[in-house]
């Protein structure tokens, strides 16, 4: 059995990518299991999809706190409690992640195989945009597990966005893009972890608690300034304040209202949250506002 | 025939076309959607003929399907949860009416605190109105259950709705290998509905659910939809028999998994049961004599059924996705009511699991044998358990310090 784990933000395409990797293996002849876990569906939440790939039928459900494979859509979610993509990987885990930093393995301290790949680039490079990488994350998967071939890849890029009604056109340039991936990576042997026989854990009994503990309600004032909303940004916009003419279009346009101004009313992005929807950008009559691609967000 | 891979949605959407429906009335509910719209687009495309039609509510919705199915015509509705809850007037009066319509319900926990996973407590609540209940395991079952679904619901030794549960999320959105069946055997298996007691057209003006005053009258009906729900059960059996031959998958009323020398027996009903079955794998690895019932057909019961195959074991562990606030698990009373005059009965264990989705670890399964084996040889019977970890504890204190709310 291969577990394969995506972790993405809405958006990012995992759900499909999952279904990429779901569908080849099943055109490939094994029995496949596949399904994303999300809350609210909201562009830029985190959310997990799985995969399983076994000779046999699978005795399993629900998602997997072991994968052998972990898939991470963008280098901002390893550090995202409500992503937490690293849960589970141990010396034996692959990692693959979509991001531009070289040093990722050691940054992050992340156990195992680690690979990187600029999958957004290679999107923007060959689909002209970067925010859907399931057709390259799909088929980096796919070539690491080295049990599909190139063929069944491409039939199962052209199945899921055809199901997602993505017109021919860029279907045609998802397909390019999965080749492109399955030619950059080879496949990595998987090491599978030992079956869990003494897991640490312990059933035990919940206590007791007075409903000032054990109602759903919360107590603790709003905290959601520290939620760190900008780390789904592929571009950034970057103001040049010294040929702004302090109009303020930008920060009235601004849906997230993440420009603030300073003292002489000039307008200054707030990048931990700004999301880089680009309609600053768009608005400034004077465009004194550029766009450079986010290589790290932080 | 067709192998694809299906979520339980599209395989209930499949289910639904290949019963050739006429009429959908829909409200959309999360984890239920995909399944409305899925059909909302073959009828739109034409590949399903018939009328598709949204509704402003789920109480509008099942009270048109109700009228819809008594005009003859062949209907199938779905919700989840809340809705489910939203049109519990209307599941009684449409039983009532003794309307052969198919819903499927995707579980999900009801609301408050409010979420999307899955347990039985929206489902279980609507065991007492008079539609027939089958719970699935597997995207293929949820497929073939539809349409062997409306086959019992329409068969006039029976002749009332039934629900036809899937676990949200663990199936509805889980995509694993289904075969499609044949369109035309299907057709040979499931042929047009024809109603004679409830077949309102132009022409033909009759009455339905009528007041009626004077206990012995209501009465009458009441009994008469019981015995038909109890005739359910050889009717299934007879269905499923058919449905083997022509598919080649087989479904019983329960599903015994490795029961036949089985000294201990776990008791699970929908997606669940498949780790069920994976944990009477280890444990029979180790030379431990467990098997698992799964419960399918809830409503009705097959009481006769279990009892049989309960009986002479050693001890049983009723593990309920659900709870019954104040009492405890659901499944468990109706197991231990239907053992209660039979000699020779094992010890019942009583646990509740996987509320809202919650996980069943090994270490859980585990731990419901021990205390099984345990109380088997001591007589000791523990009280309902509410099963947790220490590792789901320590993550719930965190959330419950940043709530503001610090455990001291
Ligand atoms: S890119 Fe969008 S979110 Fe960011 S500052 Fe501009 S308008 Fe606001
Ligand atoms: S819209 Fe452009 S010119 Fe106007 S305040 Fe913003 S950056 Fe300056």
């Amino acid at each position: 059995m291969i577990r394969i784990r995506f972790h993405g933000r809405g958006g990012h395409g995992m759900k499909t990518a999952g279904r990429i990797a779901g569908t080849a293996a099943f055109l490939e002849g094994y029995y496949a299991q596949d399904f994303p876990v999300y809350g609210a569906e909201r562009r830029g939440a985190p959310i997990t999809a799985y995969t399983r790939i076994s000779k046999d039928r699978i005795l399993e459900r629900g998602i997997f706190s072991e994968p052998d494979i972990v898939i991470i859509a963008d280098e901002s979610l390893i550090n995202d409690p409500a992503a937490n993509p690293l849960q589970g990987v141990t010396k034996k885990t692959i990692t693959i992640i979509n991001t531009m930093v070289n040093d990722i393995k050691d940054k992050f301290s992340i156990l195992g195989i680690v690979n990187t790949i600029d999958a957004t680039g290679l999107c923007l490079e060959i689909i002209g945009k970067g925010s859907a990488v399931s057709a390259a994350l799909g088929g980096a998967a796919c070539r690491i597990i080295g049990i599909i071939q190139k063929d069944n890849l491409i039939n199962a890029v052209i199945k899921e966005l055809k199901n997602i009604n993505l017109p021919e056109e860029l279907i045609e340039k998802n397909v390019e893009v999965a080749e492109k991936c399955y030619e950059i990576l080879s496949p990595i042997i998987i090491q599978h972890g030992e079956d869990i026989p003494d897991s640490p854990i312990e059933t035990i009994t919940l206590p007791y608690q007075y409903p000032t503990m054990s109602s759903p309600s919360v107590f603790s004032s709003g905290n959601i300034i520290e939620k760190k909303t900008g780390g789904w940004r592929i571009f950034k916009p970057v103001i040049n304040l010294e040929k702004c003419n302090k109009c303020w279009i930008c920060f009235v346009y601004c849906p997230e209202g993440v420009i603030s101004l300073d003292e002489s009313e000039y307008p200054h992005i707030d990048y931990d949250h700004c999301k880089g929807c680009l309609i600053c950008y768009e608005e400034c009559p004077v465009k004194v506002i550029t766009v450079e691609r986010e290589i790290e967000t932080w | 025939m067709a192998r694809e891979l299906l979520t339980g949605n599209a395989a209930a959407a499949w289910g639904v076309r290949l019963a050739d429906v006429d009429y959908v009335p829909a409200f959309p509910i999360t984890p239920q959607t995909e399944i409305i719209e899925t059909l909302s687009g073959w009828y739109s495309d034409g590949t399903m003929k018939g009328k598709f039609v949204t509704m402003d509510s789920e109480h509008s919705m099942l009270t048109a399907a109700g009228a819809a199915s008594a005009t003859g015509a062949r209907v199938f509705t779905a919700t989840s949860s809340q809705g489910l809850l939203y049109a519990f007037e209307v599941l009684y009066s449409v039983a009532g009416w003794r309307v052969p319509l198919v819903m499927v319900n995707v579980s999900r926990a009801l609301s408050s605190p409010i979420t999307l996973e899955p347990d039985h407590n929206d489902i279980l609540s609507a065991r007492d109105c008079g539609f027939l209940q089958i719970h699935t395991e597997t995207c293929q079952e949820v497929l073939d259950s539809v349409i062997m679904s409306y086959k019992l619901a329409e068969d006039r030794r029976v002749l009332l709705p039934v629900l036809v549960n899937l676990d949200g999320y663990y199936l509805s959105f889980t995509r694993e290998p289904v075969e499609i069946p044949d369109a035309d055997k299907v057709k040979d298996f499931l042929p047009q509905y024809k109603p004679d007691h409830a077949s309102f057209h132009a022409s033909g003006p009759m009455a339905q659910g009528l007041a009626v005053l004077g206990g012995y009258i209501y009465s009458y009906f009441k009994y008469q939809m019981h015995l038909a729900s109890l005739n359910a059960l050889s009717v299934h059996e007879e269905i499923a028999e058919e449905f083997y031959n022509l598919f080649g998958r087989k479904y019983g009323v329960v599903e015994e998994y490795k029961l036949d020398d089985a000294e201990y027996v776990l008791i699970m009903s929908n997606t669940f049961a498949t780790k069920g079955k994976a944990a009477v794998e280890k444990f029979r690895e180790i030379g431990c004599k467990v098997g698992l019932l799964r419960l399918r057909v809830v409503r009705p019961l097959p009481t006769k059924k279990i009892q049989d195959i309960l009986k002479n074991r050693k001890g049983t562990a009723v593990i309920d996705q659900n709870i019954s606030i104040g009492y405890g698990g659901i499944f468990y009373s109706e197991i231990a009511a239907l053992m209660c005059n039979e000699a020779n009965k094992p010890v019942i264990l009583s646990f509740i699991c996987g509320l809202g989705g919650k996980d069943i670890s090994m270490k859980e399964f585990q731990k419901i044998l021990d205390d099984t084996i345990n109380a088997s040889l001591t007589g000791n019977i523990p009280g309902t358990q509410l099963l947790y970890t220490d590792v789901e504890w320590a993550k719930m204190k965190h959330l419950l310090d940043v709530a503001g709310k610090p455990v001291i």
